[in-house]
């Protein structure tokens, strides 16, 4: 009788911890930037890739911060040029690769350029603190809708750029994402929202594509720091290319 | 009653093979150094204290101490960066690995340690070496080689070649609520002997904030 109890307890046990498993899908892995070639086979593209964000952004700057991204000297002004954070607005659009774990409670994205990109937590089931510490990558709180997971983030500072062009944005940034994956796993579809009232005269939308790497694959460590002239230098040419691009935009 | 039998072994084994792996998920700080917890356990040893040969002691009396990596917002490696006052860890234990993240995200970076894998054959040497890990009872080893040599030993200036070798023994002490963090390092080409140190990680609640090193 004690045994029979004892494996009715267990069955118990393991039958919670199913059920919690089963409840939200468990996304961990590695996941890199969709190409153009992988999504075409699967009917999927990316919205404005690459430096073509700019062209979708700028359209809703206020006059102020329009002015002010056509002022800014980014190869100067630009954190990431010397390994500093560029907050999560640019890096995962333009070039993400990134682990994607999930605990209990929370999930951690950690993104290989971890000196310009960062780790970014996002507490499942949970309010934002009444007074975020304005940071880098904000606060994130995510609940499950079905197989898609809905992120809310507020609490940026308003040190980073909204993409490549200089965009600026301030504190009230409010970003909202809608991760789902498509393509039978093969694939990660986080739909963006951006808002601003402080920065943009209304809310822009577009979605990214992450491929789902195999199991055996390892994110390699990624430092910017290793060589930092070189860096600086390959920064410095991107980044000019993107701003002269950029200032055309109307 | 063999089919009962074998039944009940399954049932049974399963959850107890798994309590022998400890959950090490979760945030944890490094306790100060003269801190004793229950059991007399302390933080002992520390990187200046290792014994370089004649040649790498030289070499790090000519250093420029400028150019210490700390002092560069760069990688510090793991036998420095987890001796530190106050560093805070995060550990996410997923399927095949186990993620440390560090608070202090520029000299910390992020670790991976792989549970089911051995070294690869050849290896590119870079900042943070490479990690496998396996379990002994409730300690987890975690083996590391592969580092490049671009990070010092402690403040002094010690280098490290490329042979540089760590194990860290990592297990929960006090029900849970502290890491013991035991490494030792060996590094036949600059140490003149083996070198370990030990700190104690009280588990903490909280999020974790990125602190990139420009806000010093």
């Amino acid at each position: 009788m004690f045994v029979v109890l004892l494996v009715l307890g267990i069955g118990s046990d393991l039958a919670q911890a199913q059920s919690a498993s089963e409840t939200h899908p468990d996304w961990t892995g590695y996941y890199t930037l969709a190409g153009r070639a992988d999504l075409a086979s699967a009917g999927l593209k990316q919205d404005a890739p690459g430096e073509e964000l700019n062209n979708l952004i700028i359209p809703h700057l206020q006059p102020w911060a329009k002015a002010r991204m056509e002022a800014t000297d980014g190869i100067a002004d630009d954190t990431g040029q010397v390994c500093l954070p560029d907050g999560i607005f640019r890096y995962p659009s333009m070039a993400g690769r990134f682990l994607w774990l999930q605990e209990r409670g929370r999930i951690v994205m950690v993104f290989d350029n971890i000196n310009t990109a960062g780790v970014r937590r996002i507490y499942l089931d949970a309010p934002h603190p009444k007074n975020p510490v304005p940071s880098w990558n904000g606060h994130s709180i995510g609940r499950w809708e079905g197989d898609t997971l809905l992120v809310d983030t507020v609490g940026f500072n308003d040190k980073s750029w909204l993409f490549g062009g200089m965009e600026p944005h301030t504190e009230e940034a409010h970003l909202m994402e809608r991760v789902r994956r498509p393509g039978n796993g093969a694939f990660m579809e986080i739909s963006i929202t951006v808002e601003d009232r402080e920065a943009l005269t209304s809310a822009y939308s577009y979605k990214r594509y992450y491929k789902k790497q195999p199991d055996s694959a390892e994110m390699a460590e990624d430092v910017c720091n290793e060589d930092p002239a070189t860096w600086k230098q390959y920064r410095d040419k991107a980044l000019k290319r993107q701003m002269d691009r950029a200032r055309q935009v109307k | 009653m063999t089919k009962l039998a074998a039944f009940l072994a399954v049932a049974l084994c399963a959850p107890l093979s798994r309590a022998q792996s400890p959950d090490l998920e979760g945030v944890y700080q490094s306790i100060p150094d003269g801190m004793t917890l229950p059991g007399g356990r302390k933080n002992a040893g520390s990187p200046a204290a290792i014994q370089l040969l004649p040649a790498a002691a030289e070499q790090a009396k000519a250093i420029d101490l400028k150019q210490d990596p700390w002092k560069m917002c760069q990688p510090v490696g793991p036998f420095r960066m987890m001796a530190k006052e106050q560093t805070k860890i995060e550990l996410v234990p997923v399927s095949a690995k186990i993620v440390m993240l560090f608070e202090d995200l520029s000299h910390g970076m992020q670790r991976t340690i792989y549970l089911k894998r051995g070294h690869p054959a050849k290896l590119e040497p870079n900042w943070l070496g490479d990690s496998v890990g396996r379990w002994e009872g409730d300690t987890l080893v975690v083996d590391t080689i592969g580092f490049n040599d671009q990070t010092w030993l402690n403040e002094e200036g010690a280098q490290h070649s490329d042979a540089l070798h760590l194990v860290e023994r990592i297990r929960p002490v006090l029900g849970g609520q502290y890491l013991e963090y035991k490494i030792a390092a060996e590094d036949p080409k600059t140490l003149a002997k083996p070198y370990s140190y030990t700190r104690y990680y009280k588990k903490v609640d909280g999020e974790v904030m990125d602190d990139p090193c420009q806000d010093e």
